[in-house]
C-alpha cells in the first residue's frame, strides 16, 4: 500500500512525461482495437448480407465478382443471363424459389434493384431473418417502387413521394429516366444489410423505361413514349443480371451448381454464397494481416517510448531511489516501485484507448453503417480484444520493469554523493 | 526486445493464423473400431452407403486399360458414373439413428460469426474445388441453434439425429433430391490423436 502511494507520488512528480506517454499508448490502443474492430464489422456486414440462398446464378465471370454485384451492388455486371434461362431454372423441380435481379440504374447513387415480389417473400438476411416493411406494401404496379431504409431517411421520401431513376450508377453525364417517374408505394425496416441502400422496381419498370433505348443510350430527338402508351408493349424481360435461387434439398447443392454451372442453353455459373466469400476473405485477408500489423508496431512504438522514458528517468530519479534504498527499501521494493509505475502508465494508456475508441465507434458508428454498411457495435467487447488489450499491458509492464534491473545495479552511494 | 517478441507472439496467436493443414482430398482417420459415444454411435462414411450399392459397378465392368487418355469412352463413362453418384441411394436403415461423425464443414448460412447450417462432406476441399461426391456422402446438418468459432472446411465431430430424405419420382437439376439430414445436438472441433 505504502509501495502504491510512494509510485504514485513518484510519477505525480513526473507527469507531464508520463501524460504524453499515456496519451500515446492510448492513441496506439484506439487505433489496434479500431483497426480489429472495423475487421470484424466488415466480415459481419458482408457474411450476414444474404441468408437462405444456396447460390448465385449469373453469366460467367469470377465467383468473388458475381457475389459482389449480385448481392452488394458492388463493382459492375460483366454480362447479363437471358430471361428464359431464369424461368428454366426457376421451373426446375430442384429449386424451391428463385429471386431475379436486375440492375443497372440508380436513384441518386443508389442502386436500382430490379426485381419480382418473390424478393420481400424469400429473401433472407442474418441467419434467416426475412424483410419486414416499415410502411406500405411489395410493389405492385408498373411505376411502383419500394425503398430500403437508409433510402428513404437519407432523402426523407415517405409513401405516395414521386422519384426518377438515373441511367446508370449516377455521375455527370448520366442520363435521368425523368419521364417516367415512380411513387414510392413500400418502405422496407433496416437490415443492416445492402438491402437498406437499394431501390426496389419491378423487372417490367425495368423494360418500361428504357424502352426505345439502343445500346445504352436513350432514343434520338428527346423522342419518348409517353407513359400511358408503354403498357401497350410487351414489357416481358429479355435478360436479368443475376438470380438467387433457393433448393428443396440443401444437401444437393453441390450437383445443382454442377448442373447450372453445365447449362445447355447459355454458359452461365452457380456459386455458394458463402464459398465465394471465404474466397474474398483469402485476398483481402493479406491486407488485414498487414493493416492489423501496422497498428500492432504503432503500439510496440509506443511501448518503447515508455520504456525510453522510464530508462531516462532513472538519472532524474537517482537521488529519490537511493535515499529510498538508504531507509532500507530491498532492490524488490525499486522493482515493484517501477513494476506498479509501468502498468499504471499502460493501464490508464489501455483505459483511455478503450475510452476513445467507444466514443468514436458511437459517434461514426451511425454514418459508417448507413455509408459502408459496416455494423460496428460501440459497446460490443470480444475475447479477441480483451487478449488485444491482455497483451499489450503485458508487453508495458514488461518494457517498464526491464529498467529495473539497471536501477538496482546502481550502488547505494552513486545517487547520494553530491556531484560537481 | 523482450516486449516486442512477446506482442508478436501474442497478436499472431489472436489473429488465428492457424487453420488445419489439411490438402485436398484428405480424409479424417477412421475411428479403429466403431465405438458407442455416450447416445451417440459413432459411425463412418461408408456406413452412409448401402452396402448393396456400388459406387464404382460402371468402371469395373469395362476394362480402363484398354482405354488411351481422353477416350470418348472414358469421358461418358465419367459422366455416367457422376450421374450415378448423384442419384445415390441413402441407407434407410439409418433414419433416426443417433450418432456421432467428423468430417468437412462447408458452412450454408453465417452471420455474427455463427453457423447455422452447413453441409458436412468427408475429405478436405470436397466439392469446392473438385466434382462433387456421392449424394450419400454428403450430409445437411441443422444445429439446435447457431455454433459460434467454426470456418469453411474446419474439421468437426458432429453429434446428432440422422433422418434420411426419401428421393421424389420427379428428380430436378443435379438429380440428388435423396440425402441425409442432422439433426445436431453437439459439434466440436476434431482434434488428431
Amino acid at each position: 500500500m505504502n509501495l502504491l502511494r510512494l509510485a504514485l507520488r513518484s510519477a505525480w512528480n513526473r507527469r507531464v512525461t508520463l501524460a504524453l506517454i499515456v496519451c500515446a499508448i492510448a492513441l496506439s490502443v484506439t487505433m489496434l482495437l479500431g483497426v480489429e474492430r472495423a475487421r470484424i464489422a466488415a466480415r459481419e456486414g458482408f457474411s450476414q448480407a444474404v441468408s437462405g440462398t444456396d447460390l448465385v446464378v449469373g453469366a460467367r465471370t469470377s465467383p468473388i465478382q458475381l457475389v459482389l454485384y449480385a448481392v452488394f451492388h458492388l463493382g459492375e455486371a460483366t454480362n447479363n443471363m437471358l430471361w428464359k434461362s431464369e424461368q428454366q431454372i426457376a421451373g426446375d423441380p430442384a429449386v424451391a424459389w428463385a429471386i431475379p435481379i436486375s440492375l443497372g440504374d440508380s436513384h441518386r447513387g443508389f442502386p436500382t434493384v430490379g426485381t419480382t415480389p418473390a424478393f420481400f417473400e424469400h429473401f433472407k438476411y442474418s441467419l434467416g431473418a426475412p424483410l419486414a416493411f416499415s410502411a406500405g406494401r411489395p410493389f405492385s404496379g408498373l411505376f411502383d417502387t419500394v425503398l430500403g431504409a437508409d433510402v428513404a431517411s437519407h432523402l426523407g421520401y415517405r409513401l405516395g413521394d414521386a422519384i426518377t431513376l438515373t441511367h446508370g450508377s449516377g455521375g455527370i453525364g448520366s442520363v435521368e429516366h425523368a419521364d417516367k417517374p415512380f411513387t414510392v408505394v413500400g418502405i422496407l425496416a433496416r437490415t443492416g444489410t445492402p438491402v437498406d441502400r437499394s431501390v426496389f422496381v419491378s423487372l417490367e419498370a425495368i423494360e418500361a423505361i428504357h424502352l426505345g433505348w439502343q445500346g445504352g443510350a436513350p432514343p434520338p430527338g428527346g423522342f419518348s413514349i409517353p407513359e400511358q402508351f408503354v403498357r401497350k408493349f410487351d414489357l416481358t424481360p429479355k435478360t436479368i443480371t443475376a438470380m438467387l435461387v433457393g433448393l428443396r434439398n440443401r444437401a444437393a447443392v453441390f450437383h445443382v451448381q454442377r448442373a447450372i454451372n453445365e447449362f445447355a442453353g447459355e454458359p452461365l455459373m452457380a456459386v455458394l454464397p458463402g464459398v465465394a466469400l471465404d474466397q474474398l476473405w483469402q485476398v483481402v485477408g493479406v491486407v488485414e494481416k498487414s493493416l492489423l500489423a501496422v497498428s500492432a508496431l504503432v503500439v510496440v512504438v509506443g511501448i518503447a517510448g515508455m520504456a525510453a522514458a522510464v530508462l531516462a528517468s532513472l538519472n532524474e530519479r537517482r537521488r529519490e531511489l537511493s535515499i529510498l534504498r538508504s531507509v532500507g527499501a530491498g532492490p524488490r521494493h525499486i522493482v515493484a516501485l517501477l513494476g506498479i509505475e509501468a502498468l499504471l502508465v499502460t493501464g490508464s494508456g489501455a483505459a483511455l484507448g478503450v475510452a476513445l475508441l467507444v466514443a468514436l465507434s458511437a459517434l461514426t458508428g451511425p454514418w459508417l453503417e448507413s455509408n459502408y454498411g459496416l455494423p460496428i457495435n460501440a459497446l460490443g467487447w470480444s475475447v479477441d480484444e480483451s487478449l488485444l488489450l491482455a497483451a499489450v499491458v503485458a508487453a508495458g509492464f514488461a518494457a517498464g520493469v526491464l529498467p529495473a534491473y539497471r536501477a538496482c545495479r546502481l550502488a547505494l552511494a552513486d545517487g547520494l554523493t553530491p556531484r560537481l | 526486445m523482450k516486449a516486442l517478441v512477446f506482442i508478436a507472439a501474442l497478436l499472431a496467436c489472436c489473429a488465428g493464423f492457424a487453420r488445419a493443414d489439411y490438402q485436398v482430398g484428405d480424409h479424417l482417420a477412421k475411428p479403429a473400431k466403431p465405438s458407442a459415444h455416450g447416445a451417440y454411435q459413432e459411425i463412418d462414411w461408408d456406413a452412409l452407403m448401402p452396402k448393396d450399392w456400388d459406387p464404382i459397378k460402371e468402371l469395373k465392368a469395362t476394362d480402363l486399360g484398354m482405354m488411351r487418355d481422353g477416350d470418348p469412352r472414358a469421358n461418358a463413362l465419367l459422366l455416367k458414373m457422376q450421374e450415378l453418384w448423384e442419384k445415390a441411394p441413402v441407407e434407410a436403415s439409418l433414419d433416426g439413428k443417433r450418432i456421432r461423425i467428423p468430417g468437412f464443414m462447408v458452412p450454408l448460412d453465417e452471420a455474427k460469426g455463427k453457423v447455422s447450417e452447413f453441409l458436412l462432406v468427408p475429405y478436405f476441399g470436397a466439392c469446392i474445388h473438385v466434382p462433387p461426391p456421392p449424394a450419400n456422402q454428403i450430409i445437411h446438418v441443422v444445429p439446435d441453434k447457431p455454433v459460434a468459432g467454426h470456418h469453411m472446411m474446419d474439421a468437426v465431430w458432429v453429434n446428432g439425429t440422422l433422418r434420411t430424405i426419401r428421393s421424389q419420382t420427379r428428380a430436378g437439376m443435379g438429380m440428388a433430391s435423396a440425402g441425409y439430414r442432422l439433426e445436431a445436438q453437439s459439434i466440436e472441433p476434431y482434434k488428431q490423436k
